[in-house]
């Protein structure tokens, strides 16, 4: 039930890394920081998936909530997640058709074309 | 002299999985005590008394209301003056109390004054003494009795409200996991339901309709988040979807409407809910397989467990007008099984790394050579006690299952 969180700006895009488990426990910190970040003006989120273990369903709605405040306020959320583990997730749910979701941190701060959202069929 | 006190016996804890019922307890060593006395001579007759009685105590002083609600964090008694410069009688005592709900109170009243002392512990006060009729004894006595009895109250009270809150559960959970409503003796339904690993009930759903002689419906569903409102919204999206299905409204709207009540109901625009619905032919056999975010149920026949090849729908809740295709699979031989089930089963760990039982490892466990002499009956509770050994202990989240099972035959 550990949680860590790291934020670093990449160019324009604020990186949000996360490690660990994201699940009912952990989803509220979660949530309270990505709520920070956009309060603070930040307008492209980039979550750095690389180093979950878990992913639960009341963390994929914290990642879908951070999702419509940033649309909101004419930003954007973008994923980052090199696991299969991971993608399944975002597939069976249907998710992946909502979020960008990039193989890597550089992707994703590039506007890199290796978008995987549904290659991984 | 003293209005003596019964001291009741702290209740213990209840049986059963009445967690947030620990007791209060109560202090066993010094006693923290605030005197709010605006006299001098009494406040140091009060100190003397407790002296002369050895008493365990530690005493601070405060001489207007203003000053006690400033000092009384962390007390475990006050003794109470009822006559003091910025506030007169029980109104005193309420305004103390506003601040001061974990102390116990003993009100000291004058001579003369007993109808105000009874008044004060109609209002929550502990007990009350007379000035001037009381020796150090029966101070340090009181003072102790009224630390006791009002943590009994307290834990009286927090009983009470688990047993208020299981009373809820109990409700909420009759609502999620309704008796199928099934006549035909062709097939056989059972079900499944295990709280996760706190003992909260999470939003975990299923139902089961017979809406003709041969067709059959059912489903299973997840409100993410695991709370008295998640479990809330999965009550009245299941009797949506049993309201929609019994009025016969065509499998292709349903989803969408099941959608809308989510959405219109919803507590947080980050909530969403999973769904999978199958409904079934049962003289042809064939069923037809939604997806809402939900992982596919599973086919058990012939020894083999495979997943129902559908297509993912996206989850209830995220997307306008999102497709949901039915996908078509056929029920046939003598021994087939449908098993739906919630992802808390399949989200325990394996004891390797960071692994999880997965989709995988489930299907393994059905088909292993113990899993397969299962009866049908025991399969659902079977395979969560398998997931529990490989966790090494409850599963996190709560898990419904639902299994479809042609009547005669076995696996």
């Amino acid at each position: 039930m550990e949680l860590s969180l790291a934020t670093r700006s990449v160019s324009d895009h604020v990186v949000l890394e996360i490690g660990g488990e994201i699940d009912v426990y952990t989803a509220p910190r979660l949530r309270e920081r990505l709520i920070e970040l956009v309060g603070a003006g930040e307008k492209q989120v980039v979550v750095d998936l690389g180093r979950v273990d878990f992913l639960d369903s009341t963390g994929l709605g914290v990642l879908v909530g951070a999702h419509r405040r940033l649309r909101a306020s004419d930003g954007a959320l973008s994923l980052v997640c090199p696991h299969e583990r991971l993608l399944k997730i975002f597939r069976i749910t249907g998710l992946d058709s909502v979020f960008e979701i990039h193989r890597s941190v550089e992707d994703a701060t590039t506007g890199g074309s290796a978008k995987t959202a549904r290659t991984g069929a | 002299m003293i209005q003596t006190s019964v001291v009741p016996t702290q209740p213990g804890p209840p049986d059963g999985p009445g967690r947030s019922s620990v007791p209060v307890p109560v202090p066993s060593g010094r006693l923290r005590v605030l005197l709010v006395e605006d006299d001098d001579a009494d406040a140091f007759l009060v100190r003397e008394l407790l002296d002369e009685a050895n008493a365990a105590v530690d005493l601070t002083v405060a001489t207007t209301l203003g000053d006690a609600r400033a000092k009384v964090g962390g007390v475990d008694c006050v003794l109470l003056d009822l006559g003091l410069p910025d506030a007169q009688g029980l109104d005193g005592m309420r305004r103390l109390l506003e601040v001061a709900r974990g102390a116990a109170v003993c009100v000291l009243t004058g001579l003369g004054d007993d109808h105000l002392g009874v008044a004060a512990v109609a209002e929550g006060a502990q007990d009350y003494l007379i000035k001037g009729q009381v020796d150090g004894v029966l101070l340090a006595r009181s003072v102790r009795y009224a630390v006791e009895r009002k943590r009994a109250d307290e834990n009286a009270r927090r009983l009470y409200e688990v047993e208020l809150q299981q009373q809820e559960s109990a409700r909420l959970e009759r609502g999620l996991l309704p008796k199928p409503l099934l006549r035909t003796s062709d097939v056989r339904v059972d079900t499944f339901y295990q709280p996760g690993r706190r003992a909260q009930l999470g939003g975990d759903f299923f139902d089961v309709v017979q809406t003709a002689d041969d067709r059959l419906a059912m489903m299973v569903g997840d409100v993410c988040g695991h709370g008295v409102d998640e479990a809330a919204l999965g009550v009245e999206l299941r009797v949506a979807w049993r309201a929609l299905t019994l009025a016969g409204v065509h499998d292709d709207a349903v989803l969408p409407a099941i959608e809308q009540v989510l959405i219109s109901e919803r507590e947080s625009q980050e909530v969403f809910a999973t769904l999978a619905t199958v409904t079934v032919d049962l003289a042809s056999g064939e069923a037809a397989v939604r997806l809402a975010g939900h992982p596919p149920p599973l086919l058990l026949a012939g020894g083999d467990a495979s997943v129902v090849p559908a297509t993912h729908g996206a989850v209830l809740g995220v997307f306008e007008h999102a497709e949901r295709p039915a996908s078509h699979v056929q029920l046939a031989g003598p021994d087939w099984s449908l098993l739906m089930y919630t992802d808390g089963l399949i989200e325990g760990r394996t004891g390797n790394g960071d692994r999880r039982l997965d989709v995988t490892g489930l299907r393994a466990l059905i088909t292993s050579r113990q899993g397969r002499a299962v009866a049908r009956g025991d399969l659902a509770a079977w395979l969560v006690a398998r997931a529990e050994e490989a966790n090494d202990g409850p599963l996190a989240d709560d898990v419904a299952m639902l299994i479809l099972s042609r009547a005669r035959g076995g696996r």
